[in-house]
């Protein structure tokens, strides 16, 4: 469960945003209408001007990114220098976590994950693939997706494969995209416009 | 430069400017700088993003003083350090830690003198990285000091020897501060080796033009060597 309300002004840009949700979360909003800022804020990577952020009833306002078990994903998140599968338990290993190898079987296979080499020279949509299986298996409380599922082929099967696993690992996510009919893959569906949120569904 | 070159190895060839004695020296220089150069990647590379990633005004300008400040004085402050004249410089020399005349001395001042330039280049270097690796590594609960040693530093090889280069170039053709501190060294293997620059002004002191022109330009060729060596590496 996310509750953020929070007030955020970079420069002439304010955003002023509610959210209390939990499962699956779809953000939508053009450009330059505070979705990344509203991510960064969860994430964070900025600090609010005002309000709170609580993750499953934790006050997290003020936690450094590491402290907060929440995962951030943009496109260009990775690391890169590592192979895929020591990429996919960099995050687990941190945490001390043991990983099945029946879970990141099942894992690799859902999010269509059947390929091997540096993550640095995989295609755009497969590092992304590679990042958020990497989130899953590290076990956050939150996954925030900043447009980082638009690039990867047949997005709405994988958004369901991702959705499914989330679920079963009881994690929330709350993901951004350029299109507005992957919202009705979401619990949930807030929409931003010029820094302030509506709750639709 | 290509006046030096041609004078060097022409006209005003001397046989004593590419004597055994010059191409040592040249050695010691090129010895002692490259550890300089260590020394500043293992010290101040993790100074350097320290730098990149937080605004510490106060700290950035202290770093910077080494190179604003005219050599000798760098020098003459190492001298300081371990002079008998100092509870502190008794103290060293008791241990056994001595920097005058010394390839250690040599080292310490080509360090303080090139650390800056290192710490200059890595600033842009980490500030033009791409912060989205961090984060990300933050978010699957790595500490900052697991990010920087796990995913900050494997992607840094580039910019690390590019940067390593340029303070080890800026190393060798220091002469302020080795002139006090190492005008020669005293020890094995070096033992009575000038570093080059010190050896060129010795040079034209003792022989004239000829021979300072001459060893200037086979110090120019040697620096010649290091420069395309850093243009490759920064391709």
């Amino acid at each position: 469960m996310i509750e953020a309300e929070v007030k955020k002004r970079l420069g002439s840009f304010s955003l002023d945003a509610n959210v209390s949700d939990e499962h699956f979360i779809c953000l939508t909003g053009k450009n330059g209408s505070g979705k990344t800022t509203l991510l960064n804020l969860i994430g964070g990577m900025l600090t609010p001007d005002e309000g709170h952020i609580t993750l499953n009833s934790k006050e997290i306002t003020k936690l450094p990114i590491e402290r907060r078990e929440v995962s951030i994903i943009t496109p260009d998140s990775c690391i890169p220098h590592l192979d895929v599968d020591r990429h996919l338990v960099w995050g687990a290993k941190r945490k001390g976590l043991n990983v099945e190898h029946d879970y990141m079987t099942e894992i690799k296979t859902s999010l269509g994950i059947g390929f091997d080499g540096k993550v640095r020279k995989l295609s755009l949509g497969m590092r992304e693939r590679v990042a958020l299986a990497t989130s899953l298996i590290s076990k956050p409380e939150l996954i925030l997706v900043d447009e980082a599922l638009s690039n990867i082929d047949n997005h709405r099967d994988f958004i369901d494969a991702f959705r499914n696993l989330a679920a079963k690992a009881k994690i929330d996510v709350m993901f951004t995209t350029q299109y507005p009919e992957d919202s009705s893959q979401a619990d949930h569906h807030y929409r931003l416009e010029a820094g302030k949120s509506t709750r639709l569904f | 430069m290509f006046l030096l070159l041609y004078e060097g190895f022409g006209p005003l060839r001397d046989p004593i400017g590419y004597n055994y004695e010059v191409f040592r020296s040249i050695e010691l220089t090129l010895i002692s700088s490259a550890i300089a150069a260590v020394v500043s990647v293992v010290l101040f590379t993790p100074l350097s993003y320290y730098f990149a990633r937080n605004k510490n005004s106060i700290g950035e300008t202290l770093s910077d003083i080494p190179a604003s400040i005219p050599h000798p004085i760098v020098g003459v402050a190492i001298l300081v350090i371990v002079s008998p004249l100092t509870p502190f410089g008794k103290f060293l020399l008791s241990i056994g830690i001595n920097f005058f005349d010394s390839v250690l001395g040599l080292i310490v001042a080509l360090t303080i003198v090139s650390a800056p330039i290192y710490i200059k280049s890595m600033q842009p270097f980490f500030q033009s990285m791409n912060m989205a690796h961090e984060n990300y590594a933050f978010g699957l609960g790595a500490s900052k000091f697991r990010t920087f040693v796990s995913v900050v530093l494997p992607n840094s090889g580039k910019g690390i020897l590019g940067a390593s280069l340029i303070s080890m170039s800026r190393a060798m053709s220091e002469f302020g501060s080795i002139s006090i501190v190492a005008y020669y060294v005293l020890q094995q293997p070096f033992y009575g080796v000038n570093p080059a620059p010190v050896l060129i002004f010795q040079y034209y002191t003792y022989y004239g033009l000829g021979a300072a022109v001459t060893a200037s330009a086979v110090m120019i060729l040697v620096s010649i060597a290091m420069m395309i060596l850093l243009r490759i590496v920064k391709r």
